[in-house]
């Protein structure tokens, strides 16, 4: 319609300056907003017990930096296994770092220690994926009506912090060639580099905890979109593999199916992988199932989010597409939480039987039902 | 020398050369696109530290 009249000029142009300046402003203050959110955003009420650390603690080479995030350590009355449980290597799968914040305000640790880092990659928590439309913030209403918020990230780190990323990223340790945007991300990092990218000694602060705490469960908690072969599934190092099998009938026994997969060899970077290869450490990966995350997904906003229901989704798992059964045309948050929570809590429970004196006890933790029937504000402190 | 300092610098180039697209432009269609192709570079400009 331009065309027809052909109306540019000085001013039209000095106009167009004008309005990129105005949206480049508006953008430029939301994403300022999201690097400083307001204290209540990502709060977490630790469970009596815990004791505050940092990762810095382990790894002062990212002491000052925005790689270092908050550990929390909580000590049973006996003696028995330490088990680490991350949330947040990927700040854009919220099951698996709400998981961990209910998990670090419920668990009461009667024996073994429990170390719980809520969020894993805090420089992926101040950004969304370009041209991807996700609201920048989730909500849960406590029972007295408050409100916890918390921030929906990206996978990587954030550009301010770490840019430009290569065309090839070449994995440190083995060589292995990878996209380049995979520079940034936590979960192809590891075991890390002592003077490498800020995300690579994130990874290998991760690695010194791993060590000085002599873990022996590591846990990672993720999603993954519905269409992707490895959902609802355990990821499990050789080392971990008869753990798992465990658990995974257990969880057949209280009717949460989940698949069991092997942590591949040939996939270097991921933590089950370089975790389980490093240290003596039986080293697993969570996924469930995520459409607000998925590449069939419609609108996107916070009630995507927070019950993964999608028309696309729907039709998608009417077509036999999607590698979960989607039954009533959902993934509500509390499912894939208390799915979490659950393959955490039998991991614990058995650890014993694969190491021995190395039992673990934790009480306080939501049941399967319970979290379901509830949902996540229920169990959120206020 | 840090690397960063060169990626701004191309920005910035890139910035000068679009506006000097925009007002050069003959129809508001295309002055259009060169404001647009303006807004994610001159973010970049500021978020280059």
């Amino acid at each position: 319609m331009f065309e027809k009249k052909n109306l540019a000029s000085l001013y039209t142009a000095t106009a167009m300056l004008v309005f990129a300046a105005v949206i480049a402003a508006i953008s430029g203050k939301s994403y300022l907003d999201m690097r400083n959110p307001p204290p209540d955003v990502d709060r977490v009420v630790p469970h009596a017990g815990f004791v505050h650390k940092k990762l810095s603690d382990y790894f002062d080479g990212i002491k000052g930096t925005p790689a270092d995030t908050d550990v929390y350590i909580q000590e049973g009355s006996e003696p028995g296994g330490t088990a680490l449980i991350l949330g947040g290597t990927h700040a854009n799968e919220p099951a698996g770092f709400i998981a961990a914040v209910v998990m670090l305000e419920r668990a009461d640790v009667r024996r073994g220690r429990l170390i719980i880092v809520p969020y894993a990659n805090m420089m992926a928590r101040s950004h969304t994926f370009p041209q991807d439309a996700h609201p920048q913030t989730f909500s849960f209403v406590t029972p007295a009506s408050n409100r916890r918020t918390f921030r929906y990230g990206s996978r990587t780190t954030n550009p301010v912090y770490e840019w430009p990323n290569p065309d090839i990223y070449i994995h440190p340790a083995s060589g292995q060639t990878m996209a380049g945007v995979e520079r940034s991300n936590l979960n192809r990092a590891h075991p890390g580099v002592k003077d490498g990218g800020v995300t690579e000694r994130l990874a290998y602060g991760f690695m010194q905890l791993i060590y000085a705490e002599q873990v022996d469960l590591a846990i990672d908690l993720h999603e993954a979109s519905p269409e992707y072969p490895v959902v609802e599934a355990m990821v499990a190092h050789e080392n971990a593999m008869e753990l798992a099998a465990m658990v995974a009938m257990e969880l057949e026994f209280e009717g949460v199916p989940i698949r069991l997969e092997p942590s591949p060899k040939n996939l270097r970077g991921l933590n089950h992988r370089e975790w389980g290869d490093k240290a003596d450490v039986l080293a697993l990966l969570l996924e469930t199932s995520n459409p607000s995350a998925g590449r069939f997904r419609g609108k996107t906003d916070e009630a995507l989010i927070l019950t993964g229901a999608d028309k696309a989704y729907q039709k998608a798992s009417g077509l036999g597409r999607l590698y979960v059964p989607y039954e009533g045309g959902n993934e509500p948050m509390a499912e894939r939480v208390a799915r979490h929570v659950t393959t955490v809590r039998l991991l614990a429970d058995n650890l014993g039987y694969v190491r021995d004196g190395k039992g673990m006890v934790i009480e306080g933790l939501p049941g399967f039902q319970e979290l379901n029937d509830l949902g996540v504000g229920a169990w959120l402190s206020e | 020398m840090d690397l960063k300092w060169i990626y701004w610098g191309i920005n910035v180039l890139a910035i000068v050369l679009v506006v000097r697209s925009l007002y050069r432009e003959k129809s508001l269609r295309e002055q259009f696109v060169a404001a647009m192709v303006l807004v994610p570079l001159i973010l970049r400009a500021f978020f280059i530290k």
